[in-house]
């Protein structure tokens, strides 16, 4: 009875302790600053914002749909977005899909300036001066890139830099598979 | 006393000059009415700041807590509810941003846990409760 009950006590804290293990297993390497956007498979925002080129053309939400859009964030004073921008025109060259900027709390004059000297890969770019676009779609960094499918819908949101290795192993395969109608 | 107490006295007493200056930033949310500015307070105190996770809108400076803050301060102005300034920020940054998390799928093996453990004490302390007692009256 006595060895019964011993048993059973050593078999309950084994399987406590299993079950913690097990818990804590599938928490290594999850990055807890990285936070997933609430937009995923919503439509983008509502908004009206104008274009940093061309202060009298309006944009609104409407624009990307129809098309493959890459929205990428990106402000002049964002440190990493000059090591990633470059990589943006490789993939511009990718006619199935439409790239768009986000310039995100930046002054007008700097923006045109890194345009300017880092080159301007974008289709079209949008000017949130007061950050409030930004807002609208969880932005709490630059760069942030979103993959907007042609109805509209935001698929995928990457925190950081577009590597070669994220655009190849992530964006090309969701791309793809919105291309065939998913 | 000795010099290393007095060396201490004396960082001591400059870190507590110095720690003045956190009180001293100036409220830029003017509130005519304190029952909004209390609102104000709390609702800062329970938002976290998205790019340092771990401090609040009220403690952080960073640019984007500051446009939050400034959104809590127009929404309340504009007379809008707790519930649905906390809901605007949920739609946009996750339940993360709550410092308060509300019980959901992710976490109920959380606020389960004290009653699951709660349960199990209570268990092995009536078992070992019942068999010390029958030890006993042998």
């Amino acid at each position: 009875m006595k060895s019964n009950s011993q048993v059973l006590k050593s078999v309950i804290s084994l399987s406590v302790f299993v079950v913690f293990v097990v818990i804590f297993y599938f928490l290594i390497g999850q990055d807890k600053t990285e936070l997933p956007s609430q937009l995923i498979d919503r439509p983008a925002p509502v908004f009206k914002v104008s274009d940093l080129l061309q202060e009298d053309l309006i944009h609104t939400q409407e624009d990307f749909k129809g098309k493959i859009t890459l929205l990428n964030v990106w402000a002049s004073w964002c440190p990493s977005c000059y090591s990633e921008h470059p990589f943006w025109k490789n993939y511009a060259e990718n006619k199935d899909i439409v790239l768009v900027g986000l310039n995100y709390r930046d002054k007008k004059q700097k923006a045109l300036k890194f345009l300017r000297e880092q080159g301007n890969y974008y289709d079209w770019n949008l000017f949130d001066q007061n950050g409030r676009l930004g807002i609208e779609f969880g932005v709490y960094g630059a760069p942030e890139t979103f993959l907007i499918d042609p109805k509209g819908k935001v698929r995928y949101r990457h925190v950081g830099v577009v590597s070669p290795e994220v655009y190849q192993n992530i964006f090309l395969p969701l791309i793809d598979k919105i291309k065939k109608g998913f | 006393m000795n010099k290393s107490f007095l060396t201490k006295i004396f960082f001591l007493t400059v870190l507590l000059l110095l720690s003045t200056v956190g009180f001293a930033a100036i409220d830029i949310y003017d509130f005519d009415d304190s029952e909004l500015a209390a609102r104000f307070q709390k609702l800062t105190y329970e938002l976290r700041c998205p790019k340092c996770q771990n401090q609040n809108l009220a403690d952080s400076n960073s640019t984007l807590s500051l446009d939050l803050k400034q959104i809590v301060y127009e929404k309340l102005k504009a007379g809008e509810s707790d519930r649905q300034i906390l809901d605007f920020m949920k739609q946009r940054y996750g339940e993360f941003i709550l410092f308060k998390p509300e019980m959901s799928q992710s976490n109920a093996f959380l606020w389960a846990g004290p009653v699951i453990f709660l349960v199990l004490f209570l268990i092995f302390f009536l078992r070992w409760y019942l068999n010390n007692r029958e030890v006993n009256d042998e």
